[in-house]
């Protein structure tokens, strides 16, 4: 996308292109993932890099963990699915 | 012929018998049709009725062989002395081959009569005998060999050595005549002996070979003494070597094999071992002055000596070590990473070189080598500040990653990173390195400034070869990042087309995962986006939160760049500046001056931020000032900027590093040193339990030893920090020891 200078004033400065840097962080309840006790800024302890290969999730109960932690763990629940943290039912927050 | 047993009269057969057996061994002729007839008559003897004869037959044999020898033994006295030699070895050539012959003649008597009562090979190696062997019974070939060291070689033996020591001196003096005799002679004392199964070469060894060496040894103390007064000390090693060369040759031709090997020795004791001390003096100078033939020379001499090399070795490493440092030293004016590199490179590579030719790439003086390179591209110049060797590396790097490095080609830049990790593998702080590296690849990436995506790859690949996936993973995620974003635009463009919004300009947006790039979060400095940016910075947050649940985004202003128009001039400029530059320009948009007031509280910039960012265009021109700049500054646009570019960057001045980044890069590497000692010590006690304080210590300083050279003092501090965070313990008996606490 290339931005057409229009017709500027005698004095006017025209801004063309701005390359913005920014940088993201997770942002959850807790520091650490309630399951495998690892930083929410690390990834689980199965993953190699933190990052978008290893996401958090949050459940309606509002808490959060690895989806890696939270998947292993819903996979061993036998009968009903619940949170960790709070023993609600689970489930992924839209 | 009949092969039945009959009576056979001994007296008679014997008669005739013997005549052939003379023939034989005095390698006569013989008829064929008289061998087969004594062939039978052997046979007949050893199976005669009613008593086999065979014992007798062998009595007979062995007194005429006796009788035989005996009278040769006179002959070869007999001769005179010039001639003894070749006597002795002319009837020994006939003798062993009649023997042999003989040999067959007797083949009935030898498979019946005489291997029934032979030892056979298990008893000899494993029964432990003490009866003497020689009263048994032997073959027929071997009791004429056995007869000839009995009768001749025993009497004969002072006059034999005697000869052939003054035969080989005369040899060495390069005047022998008779070599084939000579060895024949010394060939004797093997053959004679050869059927034995038990020490074959015991008579060899004996009578000759003991003799030979000491009288070697004996020749060549005196002439490495008669060398050592005449000649240098090159002179001395040329000789030396020529004469080994001469004394190998010379044992190849005259003697048995087994022992080549023991003359060389005794020659290199004599000759070099005796006079290391001598040798190992002249080390140092010949080092010093790289004369590669000496060399060359010491190296053969000395590598066959027992430590022998050390002090070579030694001589070799100071002498590298003195050029690496002398470089290190020297390092000044422009471009001191480039200086660094290269002299280092140039020290490794020309000695790489001379071990190759002169030392054969002996391992010690590769060794020799590895520690010198270290010694000096770890040197500090002063013991309390760190070595800036890291530092100087990646800066080497990364100017040869940055675009318009002299526009080197693939494959030059390709052997240039291969070089750096040449200097990179000797590294004690390899962790500083990765700092600075990440640090550059950072800004590399951010600001576009890498040359070429595929040469990054290629010198993170090869650190990774070097030094593992831990070492660079934060690197490959910085290129993943760098992707991630690339999808993350267009997903963006996209969006913004199918909207109503119309952002004014061309954005792109970089976003970087917070933990694997070396950017401080904290003390952002404080900004205030220029309102004509507030649109683009609002619809990529609206965009983002909805593509991505539970992530903040902070926008690193501070890295932005920025592309103006500049339309106000005569012709149109197109210039790249930072945000905060470009946050000050655009308030000309609105007014022609702007105080430094105005435009701190317009961008909510602080004032040292501010005046480094006027400064900077001022710098460049674009803004002018009267007097210097301060706080009361009133500036307004240089209307009358000319440049000869249209398209230029303002950027350098921001981008530069200052001397906080590096502080800081510093103080962050002593931060992780600290975490990772922290995790060796909780690894090792885990596995350890109790643990001694020493121990310890050395296992920690194992553990790091690939990233860096941890200092005891922070190893210590590190412990202490575990014992109060209650993962450590001091045991209760002992002082110096450790236990985990689970």
């Amino acid at each position: 996308m290339k931005m057409a200078v229009i017709d500027p004033a005698e004095n006017e400065v025209n801004k063309n292109i701005w390359i913005a840097v920014g940088t993201w962080r997770w942002v959850a309840n807790d520091d650490n993932c309630g399951i495998c006790r690892m930083a929410f800024d690390g990834c689980c302890p199965e993953c190699k890099l933190p990052g978008d290969d290893c996401p958090l999730v949050w459940g309606e109960c509002s808490h959060c963990f690895h989806i890696h932690c939270i998947v292993k763990w819903l996979n061993s629940q036998q009968v009903h699915q619940l949170c960790p943290m709070c023993r609600q039912d689970w489930k992924f927050k839209e | 012929m009949s092969l039945r047993p009959r009576r056979v009269d001994f007296d008679q057969t014997w008669a005739t018998l013997l005549q052939t057996v003379k023939g034989v061994i005095t390698f006569g002729s013989v008829a064929r049709s008289t061998w087969n007839d004594r062939f039978s008559d052997v046979y007949a003897l050893c199976v005669a009725c009613p008593e086999p004869l065979g014992d007798r037959l062998y009595q007979e044999t062995k007194l005429f062989l006796e009788n035989h020898v005996k009278s040769l033994h006179q002959t070869v006295i007999e001769s005179n002395k010039e001639n003894l030699l070749t006597v002795y070895q002319q009837h020994w050539e006939q003798f062993s081959k009649g023997s042999s012959f003989l040999n067959q003649l007797y083949g009935y008597l030898n498979t019946t009569f005489i291997k029934k009562q032979k030892y056979s090979d298990a008893d000899l190696n494993y029964g432990g005998f003490t009866v003497e062997l020689t009263d048994q019974m032997l073959e027929i070939g071997e009791l004429a060999l056995d007869t000839w060291k009995k009768y001749m070689i025993e009497p004969l033996k002072q006059q034999l050595l005697g000869l052939i020591s003054l035969e080989i001196e005369s040899d060495r003096h390069g005047s022998c005549m008779n070599q084939s005799v000579l060895h024949g002679v010394i060939t004797s004392f093997v053959d004679v002996e050869q059927y034995k199964k038990k020490l074959p070469l015991q008579l060899y060894e004996e009578i000759f070979e003991t003799h030979f060496l000491k009288e070697t040894g004996e020749y060549y103390r005196s002439e490495a003494a008669k060398l050592r007064d005449e000649c240098s000390c090159s002179e001395y090693m040329e000789k030396v070597i020529k004469k080994l060369i001469e004394e190998d040759v010379r044992s190849c031709k005259f003697l048995h094999a087994s022992s080549h090997g023991k003359v060389t020795h005794e020659c290199q004791q004599r000759m070099v071992a005796d006079h290391l001390r001598f040798l190992h003096g002249e080390c140092r100078e010949m080092v010093g002055n790289e004369k590669l033939q000496d060399l060359e020379n010491m190296y053969t001499l000395l590598k066959p000596i027992n430590g022998g090399l050390g002090v070579l070795v030694k001589e070799v490493e100071e002498h590298i070590k003195s050029f690496g440092m002398e470089a290190v030293r020297n390092l000044k004016g422009v471009d001191v990473p480039a200086q660094f590199v290269e002299s280092m490179l140039e020290v490794h590579s020309k000695y790489t070189e001379l071990i190759k030719k002169v030392f054969g790439t002996d391992q010690q003086f590769v060794g020799a080598l590895d520690k010198a390179c270290a010694t000096a591209i770890n040197y500090k110049s002063n013991p309390k500040t760190p070595c800036r060797s890291p530092e100087l590396l990646a800066k080497y790097c990364d100017n040869l990653l940055k675009k318009s490095s002299k526009g080197s080609s693939e494959s030059e830049i390709d052997d240039l990173l291969g070089s750096c990790i040449t200097v990179f593998k000797y590294l004690d702080d390899k962790d500083v390195f990765q700092r600075h590296y990440s640090r550059m690849l950072a800004k590399r990436l951010i600001h576009g400034q890498t040359a070429s995506m595929d040469a990054e790859e290629l010198m993170i690949n090869k650190l990774k070869q070097a030094c593992g996936y831990e070492f660079t993973n934060k690197l490959h995620r910085m290129f993943t990042d760098m992707n991630v974003s690339n999808g993350l635009q267009e997903d963006f463009n996209v969006y913004l087309k199918e909207g109503p919004t119309d952002l004014g300009l061309n954005f792109s947006m970089l976003v970087l995962q917070a933990g694997a790039w070396p950017l401080g979060q904290s003390n952002l400095p404080r900004f205030a986006i220029p309102q004509e940016l507030e649109k683009s910075v609002s619809e990529f947050e609206k965009f983002y939160n909805k593509k991505y649940n539970g992530r903040k985004l902070t926008w690193m202003h501070g890295l932005c760049t920025a592309e103006l128009k500049m339309n106000y001039l005569k012709k149109p400029y197109i210039v790249t500046m930072g945000s905060f530059q470009m946050a000050v320009v655009l308030m000309f948009n609105e007014t022609i001056k702007v105080s430094f007031s105005e435009a701190s509280q317009h961008t909510q910039l602080g004032e040292k931020e501010m005046i480094k960012q006027v400064q900077s265009l001022i710098d460049a021109k674009l803004l002018t000032t009267e007097g210097t700049l301060s706080t009361e500054s009133v500036f307004e646009l240089n209307m009358s900027y000319v440049n000869k570019r249209t398209k230029f960057k303002i950027t350098a001045a921001i981008q530069k590093e200052t001397p906080q980044e590096m502080e800081q890069a510093r103080s962050a590497v002593d931060e992780d040193r600290k975490m990772y000692i922290q995790a060796a010590i909780v690894r090792i006690m885990k596995a350890r339990k109790i643990f001694k304080h020493n121990q310890l210590i050395q296992e920690v300083i194992h553990q790091a030893k690939a990233r860096f050279a941890p200092n005891i003092a922070m190893i210590k501090k590190c412990i202490e920090a575990l014992i109060d965070k209650q993962y450590l313990e001091r045991t209760q008996n002992s002082t110096d020891e450790y236990s985990y606490i689970a």
